[in-house]
């Protein structure tokens, strides 16, 4: 297993390097540079916060030199501060000389983020796994019927009109859940439980948005999965020693079912990740996702860059943990065998 | 294409597709009013016959601004998918043939790509350009193009060791003529397919981006502008939220419907879950 986890981190290394570089190819992309203004460059910003931005990614060094020193930032985690008037750092707080802690602005918004998606990813599972097996179970019959309409509709449906229809209905037309922001005023004076409660009934419509490809993806994925297990040699042999039915579903085929599903969730983080844009600038939730937008509409480019390379840092620990969960459940791949 | 339209699923999918293309085509004949005509005596007018799908915030009709919409989704969807395409047949073909690093090389990279989420990479290019309808295709297509990649190594993997692509190769027949004459034309099916999946998640794409407002810029139509009016009037307009979405989701289902039926239609091997 150490071997394993050993190999599998070494693997990380070429694909950090080629993060750092796709990000800084995406920094030189502008025609001339991000401080012209054919770059979107505020035209009316200040000559100091244009010498400020060249200082911060080093724009008069050489190609060479400047990736270096974009290399040491990622490696340092230090992406700098917000070009925002309140010039905040951009990940990690900072201490000034006189003792004043600014909280970092990615630091703030990540616990937010990170929290929307394992409750999606626990939706997901609580609902696509049961519709997978029930739709596999009656192959082509009116419950698979039905799920397969879902699947196809959650496949097609954009998150965002979604979002504004079920904004109007329980939002606006019943007042049934908030619909901006994630905290109720008057949160502080709340005992925990309301709290709870108060978070819950803001967080219901934006965790259900940010699952429905997951939903319809997993649906589907379970289904088939389960399907080409029912299909193999040893299910029949449970069957023909005469397992009961829910045994040899439950016991049997759902768990080999289920083992690739751990790769796709992990793979389904960025696009997680990535739709929390939508979701949170709808619902003026103060996440990851929110920032960037923000960030973008200013042309905040400190904000993006940091907001970018640990968007990607975040996807590769995803996959990492989804790898362990495999080998840990899977004796085959941590012991290294093939096939 | 008549084994193609067999299926059920693609004939549905057809169907839808081709209804949106030729409103869109016929888009300027069909419109009732002048998409981008202003009118401040009739704003937010609700469906009636002479507004089908009632009038938008600035008095414009809103059947008409859809119909002129349908062409970006159309327009966005076709060249995003076919820059991904190229690109994503020209990596393949080179990973899947000359294997080695050049494979090695190109697979890190669909690797890489994949590892930062894609709608953080569009808006991060997006904010360092500038947001319009050429830049929007440009940069759906360069992040969209791994699936395409991975699929044709994939198949050039497999379809280089078959014995008709050896008994040409011993016949000597050069890497230009293995790869254009066998190897390609043998993996058309899938790349097919794949791009017609891929114009629908680029549709979608679009209109987040034009909803967000980093997509196409107004005036200028598109479903996911009308979109942005219909958050903005959300308690007084509900057909400014509602026909949009609509003609996304169907258009969107179209394309899925279509590339699933072709799949089903034309790869034997898809058909392995249909005992």
């Amino acid at each position: 297993m150490t071997r394993y986890l050993l190999k599998r981190l070494f693997w990380m290394v070429p694909l950090l390097v080629g993060i750092s570089l796709i990000s800084f190819l995406i920094m030189h992309l502008a025609p001339g540079d991000i401080t012209t203004t054919e770059a979107g460059f505020n035209p009316k910003a200040s000559e100091e916060s244009r010498q400020k931005l060249r200082q911060l990614y080093h724009l008069d060094e050489p190609l060479l030199v400047q990736y270096g020193l974009w290399l040491k930032r990622m490696a340092t985690l230090d992406f700098g501060t917000s070009f925002a008037s309140h010039q905040r750092p951009v990940f990690l707080e900072h201490k000034d000389e006189k003792g004043n802690v600014s909280k970092g602005m990615i630091q703030e918004a990540l616990p937010i983020t990170l929290l929307i998606n394992v409750l999606s990813l626990a939706l997901i599972i609580a609902v696509a796994l049961p519709l997978g097996v029930i739709s596999s179970l009656y192959q082509n019959k009116s419950p698979d019927r039905a799920i397969t309409v879902f699947v196809f509709v959650g496949f097609a449906v954009p998150g965002f009109w979604l979002a504004l229809l079920l904004m109007y209905w329980l939002g606006v037309a019943h007042d049934w859940l908030p619909i901006s922001g994630l905290h109720s005023l008057g949160y502080e004076h709340l005992a925990w439980p309301a709290r709870l409660w108060d978070t819950a009934k803001h967080l219901a419509i934006p965790v259900f948005i940010s699952s429905l490809g997951g939903l319809a993806g997993i649906s589907l994925f379970v289904r088939n999965g389960m399907l080409d297990v029912l299909h193999q040699d040893y299910i029949t042999t449970a069957r023909a020693k005469g397992l009961p039915e829910n045994a040899v579903v439950y016991r049997h085929a759902l768990r080999n079912a289920m083992l690739p599903l751990i790769t796709i969730l992990g793979l389904s983080i960025p696009g997680l990740i990535g739709g929390s844009v939508i979701a949170e600038s709808l619902f003026a939730i103060p996440g990851m996702g929110k920032l960037f937008y923000d960030a973008v509409l200013m042309r905040d480019f400190p904000v993006i860059m940091g907001i970018l390379t640990i968007g990607a840092a975040l996807t590769l620990i995803g996959n990492l943990l989804a790898d362990i969960a495999y080998a840990w459940a899977d004796p085959r791949v941590r012991r290294g065998v093939t096939g | 294409m008549n084994r193609a339209l067999s299926n059920p699923l693609a004939r549905w999918g057809f169907a839808i597709i081709a209804t949106v293309l030729l409103l869109a085509l016929l888009a300027p004949l069909i419109a009732p009013y002048d998409p981008d005509a202003i009118d401040v005596k009739g704003i937010l007018l609700a469906p009636s016959s002479g507004h089908w799908m009632g009038t938008d915030g600035l008095g414009r009709d809103v059947f008409s601004r859809m119909l002129f919409g349908a062409r970006i989704s159309l327009l966005v969807g076709f060249v995003a998918v076919g820059i991904a395409t190229v690109i994503g047949v020209i990596l393949g073909a080179l990973s899947g043939f000359y294997r080695g690093w050049v494979d090695m090389v190109i697979m890190r990279l669909v690797d890489v790509m994949l590892s930062i989420p894609t709608f953080f990479l569009i808006l991060a290019v997006i904010a360092f350009l500038t947001p319009s309808i050429w830049n929007i295709m440009i940069v759906i297509g360069l992040t969209s193009w791994m699936g395409v990649t991975r699929l044709v190594r994939a198949e050039f993997l497999s379809l280089r060791e078959r014995e008709f692509v050896l008994s040409a190769q011993t016949l000597g027949a050069r890497n230009g003529r293995l790869i254009f004459r066998h190897l390609l034309p043998n993996s058309l099916t899938p790349i097919i397919v794949s791009s017609v999946l891929g114009i629908a998640s680029a549709v979608l794409v679009e209109s987040g981006l034009s909803f967000l407002g980093l997509g196409v810029q107004p005036p200028q139509a598109s479903w996911g502008n009308i979109l942005t009016d219909g958050k903005e009037y959300l308690e007084f307009a509900w057909w400014l939220s509602l026909f949009p979405g609509m003609a996304i989701l169907l258009t969107v289902l179209g394309y899925n419907l279509l590339g699933e039926g072709l799949r089903d239609a034309l790869d034997p091997r898809a058909t392995k879950n249909q005992h």
